[in-house]
């Protein structure tokens, strides 16, 4: 009986002693950067397997791992540096959607495997430690969806943001839609974070511009998910559009309850489905979407033009043919961070960050893949993707993406 | 407004009522903070889903599958696990770190055999009708959800007040040394608990994409702590008890989204806190604490 | 008699040299820092459950409530981050003075209504109707301040004053009253043991332990959200690594954090995927096989435990 507590405590202690010692050699080949040319080129990346993050990161992990295998497929990514090709490496740590554990591992990638390139985990709650971490061991840091407007500071050139602009930016041209369109009773309603109240400012600001006063303002915790009484609460006000600014497990049951309660509106926005359409679709139905705005990013938004990497409808084959889905936008953001990596290390003079980021800037403006136009600004922020407002409309058993208004 | 506020609020605390009711009955017969209760809801609400969208079995026969294989596993992790917490030095507290372990193995084998997809169940599976009550029209998957609860409510009710095994259940948790003095089962009359428990959180997992929104691996913690609210407010150990506090969260969370939307979740812990310094043994409780 | 002190004196010795040498071994500072701040945290859990008996759920609304004030005191009043993390240790002492009254409730009623109490001061503090105050949903930015390694040093002195205060309590009258209180508090109130009082002193020190812990963390961190420091994870992986080492001694919560976060970062390294099962499978393991903690095992044999 008294056996297995001991043998239990004999089994830690020797794997206590493996891990320490495990840890004390180091995990990973370190490599500096030196001359010579590296055998390898190290990326080091989170992802959060599980937790509230998970369905969004997954899918960017998805896309950046894509990119890495099609590079390695062909021999490696060329550095300019080098004038050759090496083959790439990517570590990736699963950080639960915990951004204290997300630190730990951040400093993990920088201090420990050495990275060559550190790109962050999805999202801004979760990249948010990695932008001072980052900064402190200047590292680039590579962030292809933490839209986090704080981020961007003049002091701080270690940070570039590869997907979506801030997320200040974005209801510009939602906001100059319903000014033109002559909405009048605007109801709005957004969660409580930095994603969906900084969108909610500049809407705000912008339709106080053009003397429109929401009939329907309200602030709502982000852990909201039952929505029928202020679903009522907004009919009340009569509006003529409503928008409703949240994560997708906010627009999900938004819009079953916009579905089960009945109500109409003319115009009805939700972010969500611009982004993660066939999973929406799956929890809300044909119907529920049917005649609703978003704002529509790549794979709705379809650029086949590019001047670099694969264009969407290859993009789409291809990714289906290795991981048997269909891509999202965040494959597709994951995907053009890899992009927007290997595009700078053709262009580096070598593998310093610093340089890195020269490198970027060399090609800022320039680089147009199936995320749409690369564009920083000087503080690292992204300015040449623009979202535009679409509606989607039933199609058969399906729904088909109508851009209705883009600056 | 009111009115609609008014009865949406009572749906809603219904459902409330069952969500917690499981929890409550497993403290207070073995006096074990069930930090798992929300996981095995989301099991529940899982199985639902699966049931519906593979065979096309409304959730409301789900309700009755999850409680039957739910009070199997209930009685399995009892008498697999339980006997040995209990010799322990302090196992209500122990059994608080237990179900936290349970809680993330779930998780984690649901994120392995569900994935982390947001999923629902059509609004429309429990019937599209709209009902009109009082002049307002609610929706029938909220109206059917309540009913069930009502009946679950009811069934616990007479499972506690009209069986021997109920009388049995009753007194362990009145006196646990009594109880056993008096020759009850201790063992048999809390595996019995720990099933019904789980299979009540698995019930109201049936009915969770109906008011819950979407359901996810994760939802679990969230679930497990607004159900502590919900019996503390009733009273804890009480599992009756939980429909007061059921029907005074459902109400409070409807009033705060309609008339202070930005403040709504301050609410029930704002609730819960006050009960606990004025009350601590809830609305319905006897005094427990005595130095 | 001076025995059991001078163990306690090794354990602090070991443990604060540990982490000072430590970074310059192997580069991860967060890595330690973090070890660190739990540590911390789960002697602040042990000073309150092992000696008092209970168990804090919502120990990390102190944590985060020092991590805000201090940071508030940084960007809005210009402190000092120092000052700034003394400012939070004494923010949380404010707040476990008014939510005193919780020490009237017991076992898990108090458990739960402490963790209610934090999940209000998160909601509050997280809450846009303040967001001139405390920036509401945007979160903290200090990167103005920002000074990993002094805020690392900073920590240590924290965690050296820690320890020394549990090492005093597990050796003085005063540890001794306060088990008595734990184990039969109305017999310990006749023989004259000041019961309220005493509780009240030692609930008042773990909330101060918290909130400076929640200063350094915020300090070290410099740009987080207010999910970041009220994740009701913190309170849970600070009682679990206090139970799984073993209350009312110094050297249990140490033991419980250096193999139960060692493993943490260790599975989060190797078997990234597996992160969460195997954990949990853990800590089930732990509870059946170990329920009274490491030093059991030692206890058990009829050796002192620090």
């Amino acid at each position: 009986m008294m056996k297995t507590p001991f043998r239990v405590l004999s089994r830690i202690a020797v794997s206590g002693l493996i891990a320490s010692a495990m840890t004390l050699s180091g995990l990973a080949a370190a490599n500096a950067a030196s001359t010579k040319a590296p055998k390898q080129i190290t990326i080091g990346t989170l992802y959060a397997g599980s937790g509230s993050f998970a369905d969004s990161s997954l899918p960017q992990y998805d896309g950046l791992k894509f990119w890495v295998n099609q590079m390695n497929a062909k021999g490696g990514v060329y550095v300019k540096a080098y004038h050759k090709k090496i083959p790439l490496k990517l570590i990736a740590y699963n950080d639960q959607s915990s951004s204290t554990t997300a630190a730990t591992q951040y400093n993990q990638l920088i201090t420990q495997n050495k990275v060559n390139l550190l790109v962050s985990d999805f999202g801004s709650v979760l990249t948010s430690v990695a932008v001072p971490i980052a900064q402190e061991h200047k590292m680039l840091l590579i962030d292809p969806t933490g839209t986090g407007g704080s981020f961007f500071t003049p002091n701080n050139p270690y940070i570039a943001l590869t997907s979506l602009p801030t997320s200040g930016v974005w209801p510009t041209s939602l906001a100059d839609y319903l000014i033109k369109n002559h909405y009048k009773r605007v109801a709005l309603i957004y969660d409580q974070n930095d994603f969906d109240q900084s969108q909610a400012t500049t809407l705000l600001a912008k339709l106080k511009n053009a003397k429109i006063t929401p009939v329907y303002n309200n602030s709502v915790p982000t852990s909201t998910s039952n929505y029928s009484v202020l679903i009522h609460s907004i009919m009340a006000t009569n509006p003529d559009a409503v928008i409703e600014f949240g994560y997708n497990t906010n627009d999900i049951p938004f819009l079953q309850s916009v579905s089960a309660s009945g109500a109409h509106f003319k115009m009805l926005f939700t972010i969500f489905p611009g982004q993660l359409l066939s999973n929406i679709e799956q929890n809300v139905g044909v119907s529920g979407l049917a005649g609703t705005y978003t704002y529509p990013t790549p794979p709705l938004l379809v650029y086949n033009k590019v001047n670099y990497g694969l264009g969407m409808n290859a993009f789409t084959k291809e990714f289906q043919k290795s991981t048997h889905s269909a891509p999202n936008f965040l494959d597709v953001a994951g995907y053009n961070a890899g992009l927007v990596i290997q595009k700078t290390l053709e262009n580096t003079t070598g593998l310093g960050q610093l340089q890195l980021r020269k490198a970027l800037y060399t090609f800022s403006g320039k680089m147009f893949t199936l995320d749409g136009l690369f564009k920083l600004s000087p503080t690292g922020a992204q300015i040449g993707e623009t979202l535009p407002v679409a509606q989607l409309i039933k199609s058969g058993n399906g729904l088909k993406v109508k851009v209705v208004y883009s600056k | 407004m009111l009115v609609y506020t008014v009865i949406s609020g009572i749906l809603f605390g219904l459902f409330c009522s069952l969500m917690g009711i499981g929890l409550n009955l497993i403290f207070g017969v073995m006096r074990f903070v069930n930090l798992a209760h929300g996981d095995f809801l989301m099991l529940g609400a899982f199985g639902a889903y699966f049931a519906y969208t593979l065979y096309g079995i409304s959730p409301a026969i789900s309700v009755v599958i999850n409680m039957i294989v739910m009070i199997v596993i209930g009685a399995l992790i009892y008498y697999a696990f339980v006997p040995r917490l209990l010799r322990s030095r302090d196992p209500e507290m122990l059994s608080l770190i237990f179900f936290f372990g349970i809680s993330q193995v779930i998780e984690a084998l649901s994120v392995i055999f569900f994935t982390n997809n947001p999923r629902s169940i059509d609004w429309s599976a429990l019937g599209t009708a709209n009902y009109q009550l009082f002049g307002q029209s609610f929706q029938e998957s909220w109206v059917v959800s309540a009913l069930i609860s009502v009946i679950a409510i009811v069934l616990v009710y007479f499972y506690l007040y009209h069986t021997k095994l109920g009388y049995a259940t009753r007194a362990v948790m009145g006196s646990l040394d009594e109880a056993a003095s008096s020759g009850i089962n201790v063992h048999r009359v809390s595996a019995w608990a720990m099933g019904i428990g789980l299979a009540l959180a698995a019930a109201a997992g049936a009915l969770s994409p109906f008011f819950l929104g979407s359901i996810t691996p994760n939802m679990g913690s969230d679930i497990t702590t607004t159900s502590f609210s919900i019996i503390i407010i009733g009273s804890l150990g009480n599992p009756l008890g939980t429909v007061i506090g059921g029907l005074i969260y459902g109400l409070s969370s409807m009033f705060m989204q309609s008339y202070i939307p930005s403040w709504a979740n301050l609410v029930p812990y704002l609730l819960l806190f006050l009960i606990l310094l004025f009350k601590p043994s809830g609305l319905l409780g006897k005094v427990v604490r005595h130095a | 008699m001076r025995k059991p002190l001078i163990s306690g004196g090794i354990v602090f010795l070991i443990v604060l040299l540990f982490f000072a040498i430590m970074p310059s071994v192997y580069s991860n500072e967060d890595l330690f820092f973090q070890a660190m701040v739990y540590l911390a945290l789960a002697q602040g859990v042990n000073i309150l459950y092992g000696f008092t008996g209970y168990l804090p759920f919502g120990y990390v609304g102190f944590f985060g409530t020092g991590a805000y004030a201090a940071s508030l005191c940084i960007t809005l009043l210009h402190f000092p981050p120092v000052l700034g993390i003394i400012a939070g240790g004494l923010a949380s002492v404010v707040l476990s003075i008014l939510l005193s009254p919780l020490l009237r409730l017991s076992g898990a009623y108090f458990a739960i209504g402490s963790l209610a109490a934090s999940q209000m001061v998160y909601y509050i503090v997280s809450n846009p109707s303040l967001q001139n105050i405390t920036n509401g949903p945007y979160g903290i930015n200090l990167e103005s301040v920002y000074q990993p390694h002094t805020s690392y040093v900073t920590m240590i002195v924290i965690l050296a004053l820690v320890m020394g205060v549990v090492i005093y309590i597990r050796n003085s009258r005063f540890g001794l009253s306060l088990q008595a209180i734990r184990e039969d508090p109305v017999s310990a109130g006749m023989a004259g043991v000041h019961v309220v009082r005493q509780r009240a002193i030692a609930w008042f020190l773990s909330a101060l332990i918290a909130g400076l812990v929640g200063g350094a963390f915020a300090w070290h961190i410099s740009v987080f959200y207010p999910t970041t420091v009220f994740d009701l994870n913190i309170s849970i992986f600070a009682i679990v690594f206090t139970l799984f080492g073993g209350v009312t001694t110094v050297l249990g919560p140490v033991l419980g954090m250096f193999v139960l976060y060692g493993f943490y970062n260790l599975i989060g390294i190797s078997e990234p995927q597996y992160f969460q099962l195997i954990y949990g499978i853990l800590i089930l393991l732990l509870v059946l096989f170990l329920p009274s903690g490491i030093v059991s095992i030692v206890k058990r044999r009829g050796h002192y435990v620090p």
